[in-house]
């Protein structure tokens, strides 16, 4: 059972292009600098970046693999970087608060996404309730 | 320094004004799959179909919308701005069928003082609902101008 100062378990991932693609297809939010690398540049941007929403989704995952039955109550993000394709990414978090309930227990979290260097790319914070 | 609020010309009586109200068309299992997968989900709950498929819970952030800003608030002023955050609060989960309805106001301005200057924040809020008048998600979305 986590407890305050715990670890979610981390994700490693590294997005592909296409997988940018088929999100911003699927999430509403076609744009040039979502789909290529021109799309990116054309904007002023490095390349392709992925959408600030897509990291809402990562730490959604982060959060639900708290334990089985996990549900998302909140998730806050401050976007610090971009976040682009094919860069290997981990995506962290640590519990900083507990509430006890009736059915279960709210775990108050710090969020990290950022790159295997090192680079802090999304901060945030969540809220996910664990059922007994 | 002047206030980065002055020279934006942001009219503060807006706040709080619902400015637009999108609705969907009933959602079907292909988004909710689609969108999951797009996540990189694979729980069975949010990518196979059938009685127990729910959306992911960030999927209420996919509702369409037909203007992002209040008629007040210029689009080239937007495009000035840089996106700093969300705050995504997440309520009773979307479900085949469901008719989701988005409702946008802009929610705060406010500034701070940082190493780099003054900054101003605008919040723009969506309120998203479903058809039984219960609480999907509601969106904060900040966007920064220096």
């Amino acid at each position: 059972m986590l407890d305050f100062g715990d670890d979610l378990t981390p994700l490693k991932l590294t997005l592909a292009r296409e997988q940018i693609g088929d999100y911003v297809r699927a999430a509403n939010q076609v744009a040039p600098r979502f789909l290529s690398e021109e799309g990116g540049k054309k904007d002023g941007l490095p390349g392709q970046i992925a959408p600030g929403n897509m990291s809402l989704a990562m730490f959604s995952r982060l959060l639900e693999g708290a334990a089985p039955g996990a549900e998302v109550r909140r998730i806050s993000a401050t976007f610090r970087a971009f976040v682009q394709p094919n860069v290997a990414l981990l995506v962290n978090g640590v519990v900083t608060d507990v509430e006890e309930q009736d059915a279960g227990r709210l775990l108050e979290c710090d969020l990290l996404l950022e790159t295997e260097a090192g680079d802090r790319m999304v901060t945030g914070t969540g809220t996910v309730f664990v059922p007994f | 320094m002047p206030s980065p609020l002055n020279e934006l010309e942001l009219d503060r009586s807006l706040i709080g004004q619902e400015f637009e109200r999108s609705k969907s068309k009933p959602v079907t299992a292909d988004q909710l799959i689609r969108y999951s997968r797009a996540c990189g989900e694979t729980a069975a709950c949010y990518i196979e179909d059938g009685p127990d498929l729910v959306a992911n819970p960030t999927f209420a952030i996919t509702l369409h919308r037909k203007k992002w800003v209040p008629d007040g608030i210029p689009m080239d002023l937007m495009y000035r701005g840089m996106d700093a955050g969300k705050d995504v609060e997440i309520g009773v989960r979307v479900r085949v069928g469901d008719v989701l309805t988005g409702v946008g106001t802009l929610h705060d301005i406010y500034e701070k003082t940082g190493r780099s200057g003054n900054l101003t924040f605008l919040v723009l809020r969506v309120s998203v609902f479903n058809q039984r008048e219960e609480m999907v998600a509601v969106i904060d979305q900040k966007m920064m101008f220096r």
